[in-house]
């Protein structure tokens, strides 16, 4: 079936394809029962829409993406400092190392005050993770490729593969993991099912009922 | 019925099997909701039978659930395709032998599957918490043979076109073959950790959204344009229903998995996937809603509309459930919490089993030509089954909140427990309702075989259930 693109809105099937669903869609008794070719309705299409948009506004990474290993680098740096170390009490301690990161460059291009501020920290946490932590440092990973969960540091964020000098191809922004990938998705699905729908006879016609069919579907019980 | 298991095909009368496997699917209905009001009891009273490891809660826990999933949800199904698909073609059941022995097998291997189950035998998975072996038994004798015999009635159709509800029937059971065989990759390779748990939800969240979920709404797109007379509203609606299904339901395993290391791109793709399930559900809601257009009385006067189209009310509850509670914002808050307990029943107790239920009502009708026994107690059904699950739903759902503020603030775990014995009752009681219905909807289902009135030829059941 070759689809037409003169009245793509209207339809992409030609006059004689068209006739001939009509005919089909009118004649045929599938068990008895019957179908409109009514469109979808408008508000329906505008609570679909909101759906989209909503299901991007409302999974925005913002909302609770996992601490990644690299947002608490500098705070690990942070305790080996002696002003850090001279303090006794934890509590005050921690909240020297927070102030003293707050708007400093990262090694990443991203900020992380944001992401720090909706994972905070303790001393006694910091504590169980630094050595992981600097264990990773020291062999030179992306520390965003690993995941704090609880008291272990793990590797469970694949941030894309490495060219041969050791940068990455293409690593994703905070703000952009998994997006780009549902964007081409949602495009297809809706570019196809558009396609298919469109395939049919328009909306403006609508088949007339007037055979019989109520029966015919227990025929054969 | 049994009788007909070695008899020629052409011998065997129309409608048999879907009678076996109605007959079969309310008898687990009756079981699955009697250790459910068991297991409730256990967790109200906790006093109540101990001392005994095969009536612990942990024991049967996972019985309760495979046998209402496995039990009468899917055999409900079974016994919908058994008599829509052919009724759909103008045609006969590609074969009614193929359709006995289908439903032979499935009541020897499920009652084989929850004993090995319930001594304890058991992956440890949950919703594949069956053994490898009885993966594969699932796998070869329930689902390939049902899936065979769908799909044979689908090509040997006597019509150009094909309905509706005959592409989610032929496509749910090719999905549901796939969601077995890879699901359970785990148990197969020995596969853990991460993956593991991936495809431990992917199995999960695919069972619903693969097989009950499209199979549950291609009954709606059944009963209700049949009962009520009146074209089904939009084919091109169900054009988007179908492939939205298939698209966003397929995607979303790892939201059951938010708190998980998973990769984020991978949690937030499944969280977009996740809010976007109410697509389908828009336009399963408003295509049927629309169809009920003129007809409305029917949703007071016919039983099966009645229960059907109260499923459907109830998929709108649940599809915002379903779409946001896999978010970050608020899985932190009910995750692990009595709110999802409270979800599943929404889907399988309400939402899947209401639509089922007037399936199996006017199917069985339908093929034994005999009108419901008594009326009156297919209306208490409705009331006992209604009552009984919102009873639950609002009470877990309650629960599950006090559970998530207890997580969140860190309140002693035995403060909650507490708390919470109130809504464990109205649980119990809740579930007892719908067992109690259920007692009562297979006696009248089993005195509709035995003395039921009988139909003239060219009259439908629902067109008398008034008349005397």
């Amino acid at each position: 079936m070759a689809m037409k693109f003169d009245r793509p809105l209207y339809s992409l099937s030609s006059k004689a394809e068209n006739d001939n669903a009509k005919a089909l869609w009118e004649a045929e008794s599938l068990g008895g029962m019957t179908e409109d070719n009514n469109r979808t309705p408008v508000p329906v299409v505008l609570l679909v829409i909101l759906t989209v948009i909503t299901a991007f506004l409302m999974t925005f990474p913002l909302w609770g993406q996992r601490p990644t290993a690299a947002i608490y680098a500098e705070y690990v740096k942070s305790m080996n400092s002696p002003e850090i170390m001279a303090m006794t009490d934890d509590t005050a301690a921690m909240a020297k190392i927070v102030q003293m990161n707050l708007g400093k460059q990262q090694p990443s291009k991203w900020n992380y005050d944001g992401l720090r501020e909706r994972h905070p920290v303790t001393m006694d946490d910091m504590r169980m993770i630094k050595r992981q932590i600097e264990a990773l440092m020291a062999k030179g990973v992306d520390l965003e490729d690993y995941t704090v969960v609880g008291n272990k540091v793990v590797f469970a964020n694949f941030e894309g593969n490495f060219r041969a000098d050791g940068t990455r191809e293409r690593k994703q922004p905070w703000w952009d993991k998994g997006y780009t990938i549902d964007i081409f998705y949602l495009t297809a699905f809706f570019l196809g099912v558009t396609i298919v729908v469109k395939c049919l006879p328009s909306y403006k016609w609508q088949p007339k009922h007037n055979h019989d069919h109520s029966y015919e579907s227990d025929h054969h019980l | 019925m049994l009788k007909y298991l070695f008899a020629k095909n052409e011998d065997i009368p129309a409608g048999s099997s879907a009678l076996f496997f109605g007959f079969s699917a309310i008898v687990w209905f009756v079981i699955g909701t009697g250790l459910g009001s068991f297991n409730a009891a256990k967790l109200a009273f906790p006093d109540f039978v101990t001392g005994n490891e095969f009536f612990a809660f942990g024991h049967m826990r996972q019985v309760h659930v495979m046998a209402v999933i496995f039990g009468w949800i899917s055999l409900a199904f079974a016994m919908a395709m058994m008599y829509i698909t052919p009724a759909l073609g103008n045609t006969k059941l590609w074969s009614e032998k193929l359709g006995l022995w289908n439903c032979m097998l499935w009541n020897v291997g499920l009652t084989l599957a929850l004993t090995l189950l319930w001594a304890g035998v058991s992956s440890g998975r949950e919703y594949s918490d069956f053994p490898w072996p009885i993966d594969l038994y699932i796998a070869f004798c329930i689902f390939i043979p049902l899936g065979v015999n769908v799909w044979m009635t689908v090509i040997n159709r006597r019509t150009q076109g094909i309905y509706t509800t005959n592409w989610f029937f032929a496509a749910a059971t090719f999905l549901v073959i796939i969601v077995f065989l890879v699901g359970n990759a785990p148990e197969f390779f020995h596969l853990t950790g991460l993956t593991e748990a991936y495809l431990t939800w992917w199995f999960a969240h695919n069972v619903l959204g693969l097989w009950i979920t499209p199979v549950a709404a291609a009954i709606a797109y059944y009963t209700i344009p049949k009962i009520t007379g009146n074209p089904l509203y939009s084919h091109r609606i169900g054009h988007l229903h179908f492939w939205s299904i298939v698209v966003f339901y397929s995607t979303p395993a790892a939201h059951h998995l938010m708190s998980a290391p998973l990769p984020e791109w991978l949690k937030s793709f499944a969280s977009v996937e996740g809010v976007l399930i109410l697509v389908p559900a828009i336009a399963f809601v408003s295509n049927i809603l629309l169809t009920m257009q003129g007809k409305w009385h029917m949703f007071v006067e016919n039983l099966e509309t009645r229960f059907t189209i109260t499923g459907i009310l109830m998929a709108i509850p649940l599809n915002m459930q379903g779409g946001f509670q896999q978010t970050r914002a608020i899985n932190w808050y009910v995750h692990a919490t009595g709110w999802m307990v409270a979800h599943a029943h929404l889907a399988l107790l309400g939402f899947s089993t209401f639509l089922e239920v007037a399936a199996v009502y006017f199917g069985m009708q339908t093929i034994l030509k005999r009108k419901l026994y008594s009326l009156a107690l297919g209306n208490i059904h409705f009331w006992l089954l209604l009552i009984g699950f919102t009873t639950y739903w609002v009470s877990m759902t309650i629960a599950g909140l006090i559970q998530g503020a207890g997580k969140i603030y860190e309140v002693p775990y035995i403060d909650v427990v507490i708390v919470e014995h109130p809504y464990m009752i109205a649980r119990w009681l809740g579930g007892t309702m719908v067992f109690t219905g259920n007692v009562l909807w297979l006696y009248n289902m089993w005195m509709t075989a035995r003395e039921g009135t009988v139909i003239p030829e060219g009259r439908m059941a629902h067109e008398l259930a008034y008349e005397r």
